[in-house]
């Protein structure tokens, strides 16, 4: 029994790559879209997008570094 | 002539529709299949546990043994090794329940006269996932607090300064929204997808095999029913591997909420 006296191991939920990477073109596209349509422009929605998705991978990276 | 024209039946192919069952019965409390097999899961695993616990003995009989190697299964491979030895007790009671209530439901898909995954119903997917929303979330609140349990979920450690303001609010959905979402997705789209593929192989499979009369088709309508045979195997593993990851997955969020501060 002595061995399970130990810390949780850190389990990771491979889901939350999925998760992160969803959240972050769907918040960024969203406001990238806002802007879009606010400005009249057409590049924003793509950049926020780019940014999401780059964000979702760092998050990602950062929360596999800490195990 | 004619008449074997019209008795020859076109195929249709199975589509989402096959989903969509008949009530049961009428009324203001109607439901379908999935429905009763809903209550009959939680009927089965009620009466599973409280029959092999109820002269629960130093040395157990079969039974009890089997209820314990059941229980300990789930307790220990699922609640201990995720939650640790600190926390877990108090999880084991639901991650027990959970595990074989899912599987109960998902194995109703192979089972003779029930033969529907209850859960390729999205609905009841959503629900259970709501459960474990609720639970996970409960916990966190509860161990730090309304304004903790937020910061806990939304801001991850390593991390300071303005590129905070661009972090948080994807940790925020993607630790609260998304999480649940993709736990019913999951489960619902696995029990869909397999049920869908069976009614296919087997319906078309039948149709080749006995209806169509190109002589050439018939041994293909046979091997596709023996395909048949060979997913339902298949879908026994998949049965048993989603409730296991729903039941991982529920620990694995209950330990996240319950972890101490980065």
């Amino acid at each position: 029994m002595a061995r399970h006296d130990a810390p949780p191991s850190r389990a990771v939920d491979p889901w939350a790559a999925f998760g992160r990477l969803v959240a972050g073109v769907a918040i960024y596209g969203t406001i990238g879209w806002a802007g879009d349509s606010w400005l009249g422009t057409e590049v924003l929605l793509p950049v926020g997008i780019v940014i999401g998705a780059a964000l979702g991978l760092w998050t990602t990276f950062l929360g596999l570094r800490q195990q | 002539m004619i008449r074997a024209d019209v008795i020859r039946a076109e195929f249709t192919p199975p589509g989402p529709g096959d989903f969509d069952l008949a009530p049961l019965f009428g009324g203001t409390y109607a439901f379908a299949k999935p429905g009763l097999q809903l209550i009959l899961a939680g009927v089965l695993v009620f009466g599973f546990f409280a029959l092999t616990s109820r002269r629960a003995a130093m040395v157990p009989g079969r039974l009890q043994f089997a209820g314990e190697q059941a229980y300990g299964f789930v307790r220990n491979s699922l609640a201990r090794d995720i939650i640790g030895s600190q926390d877990f007790m108090k999880f084991v009671p639901y991650l027990v329940s959970l595990f074989f209530f899912v599987l109960i439901n998902n194995l109703f898909g192979l089972v003779p006269f029930f033969q529907f995954p209850t859960f390729s119903k999205a609905g009841f997917a959503y629900g259970l996932a709501a459960l474990t929303w609720i639970l996970y979330n409960g916990v966190g609140i509860w161990k730090h607090g309304l304004a903790g349990y937020l910061k806990h979920q939304s801001v991850p450690g390593g991390v300071t300064g303005p590129i905070l303001l661009l972090i948080v609010p994807l940790e925020f959905i993607s630790n609260l929204l998304v999480r649940p979402i993709t736990l019913a997705l999951r489960l619902f789209a696995n029990m869909f997808a397999g049920h869908l593929l069976l009614i296919l192989f087997t319906l078309g499979g039948e149709y080749l095999l006995l209806e169509s009369e190109q002589l050439l088709y018939k041994p293909v309508g046979a091997i596709a029913i023996l395909l048949a045979i060979a997913i339902s195997f298949l879908e026994l593993l998949i049965q048993f591997l989603q409730a296991y990851v729903f039941t991982l997955l529920t620990a694995m969020y209950v330990q996240g909420a319950l972890a101490e501060e980065h």
